[in-house]
């Protein structure tokens, strides 16, 4: 080895041993990029802006339109009707999973690798490593969010077209207020994906397995979608993950109408807010006896 | 006015449920000493280095680095505080480079150039743009000392650093840290290698099975430890043995279970019972050294050994009888 | 011994949560109506169905079809007299009035039937007779669909609960015979 040393005199009698300090945004930085050398997030983003174009395409050149989803019979009609039908499949287990990949990974990958007694032997706190890597996970879910529903948008109204739309009380919406009202109905998937995003993150910490943390929000929103559907549970479906996915239908109606989309943000907000406070807790009272 | 401790536990304990894994441990280490913590696997050596660094929440005791505690100043207790668990672990996907430039942001920032210099002094600067998922694990462990010394620590705290090695590792580990504590670092290691301890450290604490079973430094250790012994082999064994007790009945020797015959000596008296076998007539056949005195010694400390703890040095029992 | 004592005291706390949260779900599932409700779907239907019945006249060439003009009324019902007017389900039949000079009802209403979804959505068909087959021909020539054949809509769970008061008589049945010596 080198023969050159680093040498430190001892500090005298009284002195302070040197301040040291993580900020949030250098330890957001740090996440950010470990997130950007992952060839998973490329991948889910590129697949995003892709896969889109390609759907839309095969959808428009199907024969028989898709008569079991809302807006599948006006795939032919609109192009405005493909990217909300697209919604509506997207909110079924596609938008769990794309925020699942990296939310559901991002806490159990440290113990996957053994790095977290390497990253909470330095001056950044739980709290703060927490706080950086949640607020990583949420950006990506909102970005691939923004890619996918641009995709969606664009590319059905540059396919299919951008004829005016039949509503959801039978009214015809003409082109321009068709975009504003698709644009803001795939916005509020943001709200669901949020909560997933934090539901991800409690399974990652609470499992430390990457596989469940990925895997186990998307089968959880499957079967809370599926209990949705059934008859005599009313009183437990507004506060369903999977509810807020379909808010958006008031926006399609002739008297538009916001409840869903009301309710929808108090459901997600409190369950995110559960979700992250319970996975705080566990990481900060966690004996780290592994990695 | 005494200079803060660099290390200051007392009373350190900590419990999985029925198992105790760290009783009631209290050390002391100065500022720039080299402390060793021994013992064998198991006994808690680990598990009261990850609660000094925080990994783990003592059930009871305090732990004070450079007089401070982590309920008072949190994070900041670690500020001059470097060192790895076990070994060091990083991110496979990255290199070796962007690891320690992830760790430094951990730590508020380091400057590149800072960063060549801890690589230089661990010898990776060649391997360091790799992933760290091609590194061997003596690399591994050198690249753990580079991202220890990324914060300019005062405390170096290793968990058994030459484990793993091979011999040649070893030994530029041990001369590594040799050298930085040469320069003033303060250094905390634990070790379940006697003879380590021994070259490198000036005070030890040992332990088994999760209590203390001595404090102290290196050379009272020596003076308490048994006498050297000696492997005598000769052609004739039982006359060789009749000699000792006839000629030299001051000198410990004992038949082993092999049939050759064990003094225990100095080395002057040893020698002087060769000569008398030898003058004897009794050819020589083997004469070699067994166990290092304070191996022998450790064995006895921290295993199940018939005899048990030596009652002078049961440290434990001490305490229990104040 | 000792270990079968510590791992039941272990999973003891967790099935007990587990029991809990059961209960829990189960007394919820028993509370809490149905936002599907026949006063809700007789105020939604007769609205789309005259959106999009206009649309029709207008690919039909059909002057002067407004949803004022259409007057139309809706008068729903779940699964026959015995079930409960509540509730999603594939069973949900409304009778419809409307008035188009075009088209007379003969019979004074039409029956669609409706397949509601706990979501608030539902799909509706209706008697091609009345409303028309799946596709029709425009002013054009072209075949185009028809806009009212089948459609889905979704309805505000805030729309008023109260009963509309629309009473539709059932059409006579095609099968009876016919009135012998007067009626």
């Amino acid at each position: 080895m080198s023969a050159s040393v680093q040498t430190t005199a001892p500090p005298i009698a009284g002195q302070r041993t040197p301040r040291r300090g993580a900020s949030l945004a250098g330890v957001l930085a740090w996440e950010a990029t470990k997130l950007r050398a992952q060839a998973r997030a490329r991948w889910v983003l590129l697949l995003s802006a892709l896969a889109p174009i390609v759907i839309v395409a095969i959808i428009n050149g199907q024969g028989r339109p898709p008569k079991d989803t809302l807006f599948g019979r006006y795939i032919h009609h609109s192009g405005f009707a493909v990217a909300l039908l697209m919604l509506g499949f997207a909110g079924q287990w596609v938008l769990p999973l794309l925020t699942a990949i990296v939310a559901g990974d991002i806490f159990a990958s440290e113990d996957q690798h053994g790095t977290w007694k390497t990253v909470l032997t330095r001056s950044a706190s739980r709290g703060q490593l927490f706080w950086a890597k949640t607020i990583t996970a949420v950006v990506f879910a909102l970005v691939v969010l923004l890619i996918l529903g641009a995709s969606t948008i664009l590319s059905s109204v540059l396919i299919v077209g951008h004829q005016s739309l039949t509503g959801l009380t039978g009214q015809l919406i003409p082109s321009g207020t068709a975009a504003r009202l698709v644009v803001a109905s795939w916005a509020s998937a943001a709200l669901p994906m949020l909560g997933f995003t934090c539901l991800a993150i409690l399974l990652s910490v609470r499992t430390r397995n990457p596989a469940f943390g990925i895997a186990a929000p998307v089968v959880i929103g499957m079967i809370m979608q599926l209990f949705g559907t059934l008859g005599g549970v009313e009183a437990i479906r507004p506060w369903l993950l999977t509810t807020p996915f379909e808010s958006w239908h008031g926006l399609l109606a002739q008297h538009r109408f916001t409840d869903p989309l009301r309710t929808g943000v108090l459901v997600c907000a409190v369950w995110s807010a559960v979700c992250l406070a319970i996975a705080y807790i566990l990481l900060r009272r966690r004996d780290i006896t592994e990695g | 006015m005494p200079e803060v401790l660099a290390v200051d536990a007392v009373g350190v304990t900590k419990r999985y449920g029925a198992l105790t894994a760290v009783n009631d441990v209290s050390l002391q280490v100065a500022q720039g000493e080299v402390y060793g913590v021994l013992g064998p696997n198991g006994a808690g050596k680990t598990t009261f280095l990850r609660m000094l660094f925080g990994l783990i929440r003592p059930d009871a005791g305090t732990i004070k680095l450079f007089g401070q505690a982590r309920e008072e100043v949190g994070t900041h207790v670690l500020d001059g505080v470097g060192g790895f668990i076990e070994s060091p672990r990083f991110y496979p996907y990255l290199s070796g480079r962007r690891n320690l430039e992830g760790l430094a942001r951990l730590d508020g920032g380091a400057t590149p150039d800072r960063l060549d210099e801890v690589l230089a002094i661990v010898d990776l600067t060649d391997r360091a743009g790799d992933k760290v998922g091609g590194y061997s694990f003596g690399m591994r462990q050198r690249l753990g000392v580079a991202a220890s010394l990324l914060r300019d620590p005062l405390l170096l705290v290793l968990d058994e650093p030459a484990n793993g090695l091979d011999p040649a590792g070893i030994r530029d580990m041990r001369a590594l840290i040799k050298r930085l504590a040469a320069g003033g670092l303060t250094v905390l290691l634990s070790s379940h290698d006697m003879g380590e301890v021994e070259e490198i450290c000036d005070n030890v604490t040992i332990m088994r099975t999760g209590s203390v079973v001595y404090h102290g430094g290196i050379a009272e250790l020596r003076e308490r430890a048994p006498d050297q012994g000696h492997r005598v082999r000769t052609a004739d064994n039982a006359r060789a043995l009749a000699l000792a007790h006839q000629h030299h009945g001051g000198l410990r020797i004992e038949a082993d279970a092999d049939g050759d015959l064990v003094a225990y000596g100095t080395q002057a008296e040893v020698d002087a019972y060769i000569t008398t076998v030898v003058t004897d007539g009794v050819a020589l056949r083997g004469l070699e050294l067994t166990e290092a005195p304070l191996e022998a010694l450790f064995f006895m400390l921290t295993e199940s050994a018939p005899g048990g703890v030596p009652h002078e040095l049961d440290h434990a029992a001490a305490e229990a009888a104040r | 011994m000792t270990m079968t004592i510590a791992v039941v005291r272990r999973t003891l706390p967790r099935l007990a949560a587990l029991a809990l949260a059961t209960a829990a779900v189960v007394a919820l599932t028993a509370c809490g109506a149905s936002d599907v409700t026949r006063a809700r779907l007789e105020r939604n239907l007769p609205q789309t169905f005259s959106n999009l019945y206009v649309q029709q006249a207008r690919i039909l060439g059909h002057k002067g079809i407004t949803v004022q003009s259409l007057h139309a009324q809706a008068q729903c019902d779940k699964g026959g007299p015995k079930v409960a007017d509540h509730g999603p389900g594939s069973d949900w039949i409304c009778l419809m009035r409307w008035t188009d000079p075009n088209v007379p009802l003969p019979d004074g209403s039409g029956k669609f039937e409706l397949n509601v979804h706990s979501n608030d959505c539902y799909t509706a068909g209706g008697p091609s007779k009345l409303i028309g087959p799946l596709t029709i021909t425009d002013t054009h020539g072209n075949d185009v669909d028809n806009p009212v054949f089948e459609f889905d809509a979704c309805f505000d769970p805030n729309t008023p609960n109260t009963p509309t008061s629309v009473t539709i008589p059932a059409p006579p049945t095609t099968t009876a015979a016919p009135p012998t010596g007067g009626r």
